[in-house]
């Protein structure tokens, strides 16, 4: 019978300063602590056995516990550490050395210093294989995350989020599409980075086996702060301040301003109606500084006007306050925080603002109960988030399209309505806009297009969102080696949406209301019994439980339009409502086990099972058993007379099955549903999966995606830990994907799901750690991640080879799916090539179009990586992350526009005066090719761009680009203040820093635009057509503790 | 593990598994309107209707603003789409599903058997439309996606043709006031349930279908005339088929999709009236009113302002009523009329009585049988019809004159109005008398744009004059079909062999001879 003791003791850090916070677990058990904010901690363990300390940052280390009751102990810094203990699936502390997969751990501190207000998007170039795509929708939008590449055709492909052992709802409330929209944000933004300790990344389908249904696309566990044992309370308090400037990359033709061409002539406006007319067209002649008609009837030279962009967008603010208290003493340790964000992006008017409240408290009953309580509750605003894509209520589109020969400012209008036409216009002007004082100031005859200073100054569109995410633990050690534990975790969030399009917009005269509200809440209970313990050199972890979810969707929206009363927008002042309603339910129970077997320290073997049943599927096929197993060899331990330089060596095996349940409830039978809206008082019913064109045909016999995962890997540290190699490969095959089929609409539907898609991701990921230089007064670490995926589509549909996904605005290309080819390949029309592959032409010198659509590119990167460097020199921190994609296109939409438009340098080619634009090819007569070159006169050179620049004959390779990049992504320079200096005041810590984040792409492959301008987050990646603008950010960062 | 509970989760408070059919019918009836029975329902008419139809014949013309790739010749992705989409997956969808259920197998086999062959009628004016717009289209396999169809094979435009005729045959032989009623008549919104008026809306349909394969099918068109004119058609503007609309619920909800299209407080559609009809309407002697068509007024509502206000007339005076060229932009009209041309103070725009949201919206008339059978007399189509071409004629005048009473009370043309244009253009006189069936079926179907359309690609009336815009993509010649939808070219492999090839405006459907 083991003798039980107490140990208590110090951790310092090789300066002798205290390390609060590192974890102290009796090896080969669940059983640990945590140092409080002096360094100290106090741990209950059998005298033999050994004690870990380990912290992120710090080389673990192991003490035998003999005799000594006080246990002081130095660790030393490094940039990784060897022997951490990591939280994974289901919240289970783990040794690193035990794991048979790959664990990438980020510290909550990367994600405090310079900012991003989606914890997605804030990951960006940290961890290797991880892809994330930064959205162009603005500070509060969407961030996509992709871990070892997409693994459903159509399904989600992001990470299932795990907060404190609850699975999070990060579900999207809106993207921008073909035709236009905004980014209504997803659930991530909820999460408040000064709260996170430290988020995990389950890349694998091994690491992630647990979750089973919701683990294919990996799983990202993030790990509240909470409080330890110290003396009194501590405060914390944080400040960040950031300013967000437009990274303007336009380059743009400043020479020809509003025009169009009349008798094969460029021509100015002559009269205000032309004016009007050419409004949106920059085909005029060269500027000649005569005094021109405007659309408003102004006169005003004709000549550039100057940078419209710095007129219009403003400089962005994020003023983030945060404080933290905490305390704790043997039993019982609390922590609360309250953070609130304050943001204003670089278009006026627009602005995301935060508050996030959060407790956590945990609590020791006699020597074997303990309980884990966390509370986190959001609110969020976010204000007027910009319209992206296809044009209505697209002020970024309207920027883009001003003739130089304007000031945006001219669009102006009435100063005390901004974009509305002014008191005092005349009845000629009036009549020409067919419009009243007080409407929209359109400066062209193009409904759609609109003023941008009506969009950001009437418009309104608000959204706010309440979510509580809360969860309880309750552990009963029934022995040392037994326990049982239950939790119960819940996630609730209200949404609000509000809309409106004042009375007097182009495209809507009359004004139109919306108000929508979601209620969602995800509940899960969840309990297991876990045994662990060592006989002799065999070591048993082993644990079975269970889980309850359920989960619940209601959304109802009222919309409206035509007010009754003049410029009153209540929602009860519409003239016409129509009502939507949406209510789901759906549950998941579940049985899930695990067993490791350990032989003396470096030889693990692992293996889990879960079994899922599902409300949404059929009964017949609705239970699916998800396993794992998996093998670890610490070889630098088992083998005795390795080379000395040698510090560490790991290999690594596992093999795992997971899924995707994407499948909504409801979905698998058709039905009949009621129009909401009835006509004349008569009731009518169709279909419920499609009331309206479109819709989607029910598959009862649907099941959950199947991913199957091989993961191999090595992990080494050479010369005393100087330099690691962390190396992955892994190949993943995707079966009986869902696929919601695009179908001809002929069928009478828009698409059918079938259970018949098969992909297949490889790749290799690579994490190398390494220690240039170290000396006593200056450090330099170096991490670099690299991943590279290969992503290949092995089948569709049978019959099909290809599958339709997204097509942009400019209705010229598809992104598909393909058989034999990469996910996502973007397709397009090209030039028609004759029979001995000659560009065929029109007459005019116009490019004639392919008949289909030709693979053109691909919009997802085929390789990511980050690179940082950081060094510390006498408390003075200089830290910077390089990150960068590789091998993936883009569909620029926007620079398609832009020379449809005679704003683009492109554009100037074969105007008058400018380089000649001459075509060579055939021309097609009949069944006869001929040949043919020309040059084109300015009106065909017109005619020309207006073509590949429209949607009738696009030649879409033109405006595809390389969407490469490499972009200094975040550098932070940092003061800490000496110990001695804080002495005589009550701080213990005070810390300063600049942050800048996104603060320049040092290379791109494209004009005028991010090479990360994709204006969605779906699964259609690589189409950019006027998405938020690049823009830079920099502020700084002040931490204080008391 | 596997609960009841958990399956109980499952089932959806807000469906149902089976469903009184006549429910969909009435669905299937605001359907053929706009193709919008549950979502936007000015989406077709706006980009095909008007923005294709009306520019193409003439009636309306476009300088600028708007969707109008019909003015000019020029291509818009959504205006080839929108009837494909739209028709397949509006009334079709629906007409589909009632057949299905209530024919073998189906929950409700053997029921409702008016409305089915009502619905039968439906089915085929739809697939008439579209065929009449692509040429070969998915028929025999179209709507079966349920049924695991996803990717229809195409069939030519004959045998779609032949099987809409022998549909139209069996349905309006098939309804009979002795069938039970069963919810019909309660839930049929256009004639309430009158079997005698679906019948002869079967009959009148299968007399436009037969006359428009005339200039290929010869045979198959008598034979259908020929039944058409047993079988009893309209004989009155009281038996005209209109689809009523509403105020609301809300904006393109159940409204009037045309009205939507060119309501000033929406899309904004210009309504300007093309020079060719507007000359038409003014008759022989531009100077005078006593030779005015007595339309010229009434589809004209005069030049003026129109905004979100109202409409503040310029001009109504007749004689200064002006159209817009076709094929013109600004800068050319400016040219044209030698100063900076104000549209809204220059050309006649669409009468606005005709253009309010409730506004009843026109599926077949009476006027047009009575044209349909002139022509088929003076062809010598069929046998059976009663009457002289010139008594049809000149029926098919009255009514066409006197039928839009339904948009407005005082829309009304008096008897004496008539007479006065049939003596002053008499029938066979002015012009050759197909050519005078020609144009009078052209104005007849003012807001059936796309009936204008094919009407004048099968009988050549009225003689238009093709514009020639830079740019254009067909060769300065009037289009004659539409293409097919983006979506259906990259994604339906049957297309590549079934489709009308090439798949281009110039190229000809099937009747089209």
């Amino acid at each position: 019978y083991a003798q039980e003791m107490t140990v208590s003791g110090k951790v310092s850090d090789a300066a002798g300063g205290e390390i609060a916070g590192v974890n102290v677990v009796v090896k080969g058990t669940t059983r640990g602590t945590t140092t409080n904010d002096k360094g100290e901690y106090n741990i209950t363990v059998d005298k033999g056995k050994t004690l870990t300390f380990s912290y992120i940052g710090y080389v673990s280390r192991e003490v035998v516990v003999a005799n000594a009751t006080t246990i002081n102990i130095s660790l030393t810094a490094e940039a990784t550490a060897l022997n951490e203990v990591v939280v994974t699936a289901l919240g289970i502390s783990r040794e690193k050395r035990s794991l048979a997969y790959s664990i990438t751990e980020v510290a909550g501190a990367n994600m405090t210093a310079a900012r991003e207000a989606n914890l997605g998007n804030a990951l960006a170039g940290r961890v290797a294989g991880v892809n994330v795509s930064k959205i162009a929708s603005g500070p509060a939008g969407s961030s996509r995350v992709i871990i070892r590449g997409n693994k459903s055709l159509q399904g989600n492909n992001q990470p299932l989020y795990v907060i404190d052992g609850i699975p999070m709802d990060n579900n999207n409330f809106g993207q921008a599409g073909l035709w236009g929209g905004s980014d209504e944000g997803d659930g991530l933004s909820s999460i408040n980075p000064d709260d996170i300790e430290s988020v995990v990344v389950l890349k694998g389908a091994n690491a992630a086996a647990l979750y089973g249904s919701r683990a294919a696309n990996g799983v990202i566990n993030v790990t509240t702060k909470r409080g330890t044992k110290r003396k009194g309370i501590g405060i914390e308090i944080g400040s960040n301040y950031v300013f967000e400037k437009l990274n303007d990359l336009s380059d743009l033709q400043h020479s020809y301003g509003s025009g169009s061409y009349v008798n094969g002539v460029a021509s100015k406006p002559a009269t205000q109606q032309q004016a009007y007319e050419w409004g949106d067209d920059s085909w005029g002649p060269k500027y000649d500084n005569s005094q021109v008609i405007g659309f408003d009837g102004k006169m005003r030279p004709y000549s550039y006007q100057g940078d419209n962009f710095s007129r219009f967008y403003k400089t962005g603010h994020a003023f983030t306050n945060n404080i933290a208290l905490s305390g704790g003493n043997e039993n019982q340790n609390f922590r609360a925080s309250v953070t609130n964000l304050k943001s204003s992006t670089i278009i006026p008017n627009s602005g995301y603002d935060r508050i996030n409240i959060s407790l956590s408290t945990n609590a020791k009953f006699g020597k074997r109960i303990t309980l884990d309580a966390k509370v986190l509750y959001s609110e969020e605003k976010a204000k007027n988030r910009p319209n992206v894509s296809d044009s209505p209520g697209n002020a970024i589109q309207a920027l883009w399209r001003t003739p130089g020969n304007y000031s945006v400012l001219d669009y102006y209008g009435d100063p005390n309505k901004p974009g509305a036409i002014p008191a005092g216009t005349d009845a000629n002007s009036l009549s020409i806009f067919g419009k009243t004082v007080g409407e929209e100031f359109q400066q062209a005859n193009n409904n759609w297009g609109q003023n941008p200073y009506w969009v950001t100054h009437q418009f309104i569109k608000t959204d706010k969102k309440n979510r509580i995410i809360t969860s309880g633990a309750l552990k009963y050690q029934i022995t040392d080696w037994l326990y049982i534990q239950g939790r119960a975790g819940l996630d609730k969030y209200q949404r609000r949406g509000e809309a409106l399009t004042p009375e007097g917009t182009g495209y809507q005269r009359g004004g139109a209301r919306s108000m929508g509200t979601w209620d969602v809440q995800e509940l899960n209970l969840e309990y297991t019994l876990g045994f662990n313990k060592e006989f002799g050199k065999i070591g048993i972890n082993a644990f079975a439980g269970g889980n309850r979810m359920r989960r619940k969707y209601e959304y109802q929206n009222i919309y409206g339009n035509g007010f009754n009363v003049q410029f009153f927008p209540a929602i009860n002042n519409v003239k016409g409502k129509s009502w939507d309603y949406n209510f789901s339910e759906s549950g998941i129970n579940s049985l899930l086990g695990s067993a490791e077997l350990s032989w003396d320290g470096y030889l693990f073997l692992n293996a889990t099972a879960r079994n899922d049943w599902f409300s949404v599927l059929n009964p017949a096929t609705n239970s699916i058993l998800y396993p794992s197993v998996g093998a670890s060899f610490v070889f630098s331990d088992a083998f005795k007379g390795l080379p000395s330089w040698l510090s560490y060596g790991k290999v690594r095996a596992s093999w795992a099955q997971v899924g995707n349940a994407t499948i909504d409830p409801y979905s698998t039978n058709l039905t009949y549903s009621l129009n909401g809206n009835p006509h004349l008082g008569y009731p009518m019913a169709s279909f419920s999966q499609a009331m309206g064109n479109g819709g989607n045909i029910p598959n009862p016999n649907l099941k959950p995606l199947t991913v199957t995962e091989k993961e191999f890997g090595i992990d080494f540290r050479v010369f005393n830990n100087k330099l690691g190699v962390d190396f992955t490969y892994y190949d993943q095959q995707t079966t009986d994907d869902i696929l919601n089929a695009t179908i001809s609409r002929a069928s009478g539907f828009g698409s059918t799901s079938v259970n018949l898609g098969k992909l297949q991701n490889r790749g290799i990921e690579l994490l190398i750690t390494a220690t240039p230089f170290k000396s006593n007064s200056l450090t330099w670490d170096v991490t670099l991640n690299l991943a590279k995926n290969n992503n290949k589509v092995k089948s569709l549909i049978e019959g099909t080879k290809e599958l339709v996904m997204e097509e942009p605005r400019t209705r010229n290309a598809f992104i598909k799916n393909i058989v034999g080819q990469p996910f996502g390949m973007i397709t397009g029309r090209v030039q028609k090539l004759s029979p001995d592959g000659q560009p065929v032409f029109y007459n005019d010198g116009r490019p004639v179009g392919s008949a289909g659509y030709e693979v053109i590119g691909n919009g997802i990167a085929k390789m990511t990586g980050g690179l940082t460097n950081a060094f510390n020199y006498k408390g003075i921190d200089l830290s910077f992350l390089v990150d960068f994609k590789w091998g993936g296109d883009i569909l620029s939409g926007t620079n398609m526009r832009l020379t449809q438009w005679g704003v683009s340098k492109q554009s100037l080619q074969g105007r008058e005066g400018e380089a000649p634009l001459t075509v060579t090819g055939v021309v097609q007569e009949g069944t006869e090719y001929k040949p043919f070159s020309k040059t084109l006169t300015p009106r065909e050179a017109f005619d020309y761009w207006n073509s590949v620049g429209g949607e009738a004959d696009a030649v879409t390779p033109m405006f595809l680009y390389d969407a490469s990049f490499i972009k200094l992504r975040q550098m932070t320079i940092g003061y800490t203040f000496p110990k001695r200096l804080l002495e005589k005041t009550p701080l213990q810590n005070l810390s300063i820093s600049f942050v800048g984040r996104n603060l320049a792409i040092l290379f791109k492959n494209i004009d005028n635009v991010d090479p990360e301008s994709t204006y969605s987050n779906g699964n259609s990646q690589g189409f950019d057509y006027f998405g938020f603008p690049s823009t830079r950010s920099y502020g700084f960062n002040l931490r204080a503790t008391f | 593990c596997d609960t009841d509970e958990l399956h109980e989760l499952n089932i959806n408070p807000q469906a149902l598994n089976q469903v009184n059919l006549n429910l969909m019918f009435t669905t299937v009836e605001l359907g053929i309107a706009s193709n919008g029975s549950t979502g936007d329902n000015r989406y077709i008419d706006w980009r095909t209707n008007i923005g294709w139809c009306s520019y193409a014949i003439q009636q309306l013309a476009n300088a600028g603003g708007g969707i109008a790739p019909g003015d000019k010749y020029t291509v818009n992705a959504e205006t080839n789409a929108a009837p494909f989409e739209f028709t397949y997956n509006d009334q079709l969808k629906n007409i589909a599903e009632i057949l299905k259920q209530s024919g073998p197998g189906g929950f409700a086999e053997g029921k409702y058997v008016n409305m089915r062959n009502a619905a039968r009628i439906l089915k085929a004016f739809s697939f008439a439309r579209l065929t009449d717009f692509y040429g070969n289209i998915p028929y025999s396999e179209a709507n079966k996606g349920t049924e695991g169809i996803f990717f229809p094979k195409y069939d030519t435009q004959d045998v779609v043709y032949a099987d809409l005729l022998k549909e139209l045959d069996e349905a309006s032989a098939a309804l009979s006031t002795s069938n039970a009623d069963e919810g019909f008549a309660a839930a049929d919104f256009i004639y309430k349930g009158d079997i005698a008026k679906w019948k002869k809306f079967g009959y009148s349909l299968m007399l436009r279908l037969a006359m428009r394969i005339s200039n290929v099918d010869a045979a198959k068109a008598a034979t259908y005339v020929t039944k058409a004119a047993a079988g009893g058609v309209f004989a009155s503007n009281a038996d005209n088929v209109w689809v009523a609309m509403a105020d609301g619920p809300s904006e393109w909800v159940n409204q009037n999709g045309i009205s939507r299209a060119f309501d000033p407080g929406d899309g904004g559609q210009p309504s300007y009236m093309s020079a060719t009809l507007i000359d038409f309407l003014k008759g022989t002697n531009k100077g005078a009113v006593a030779d005015d068509d007595p339309r010229l007024m009434i589809l004209s509502g005069g030049i003026g302002e129109w905004t979100a206000a109202g409409f503040t007339p310029i001009s109504v005076d007749p004689l200064k009523q002006k159209g817009m060229p076709n094929g013109y932009d600004q800068a050319m009209l400016d040219k044209l009329e030698g100063g900076a041309v104000n549209l809204a103070k220059t050309y006649s725009r669409i009468n606005v009585k005709m253009l309010q949201d409730s506004d009843p919206y026109m599926i077949m008339n009476y006027g047009e049988v009575e044209f349909l059978l002139a022509e088929a007399i003076e062809r010598k189509i069929g046998t059976g019809i009663a009457g002289t071409a010139k008594s049809h004629y000149d029926a098919g005048v009255k009514a066409s004159m006197q039928m839009y009473t339904p948009y407005d009370a005082s829309l009304t043309v008096s008897d004496a109005a008539v007479a006065a244009y049939l003596t002053a253009y008499p029938y066979g006189t002015t012009k050759p008398a197909l050519e005078m069936i020609g144009e009078q079926m052209w104005v007849n179907k003012f807001f059936n744009w796309w009936e204008a359309w094919s009407d004048w690609r099968r009988t050549g009336f009225p003689k238009l004059t093709a514009t020639n815009y830079p740019g254009n993509v067909t060769n300065g010649t009037i289009p004659v079909r539409l293409r097919y939808p983006t979506n259906e070219v990259a994604g339906n492999p049957n297309y590549q062999t079934g489709a009308t090839l090439p798949d281009d405006f110039t190229t000809k459907v099937w009747w089209d001879k």
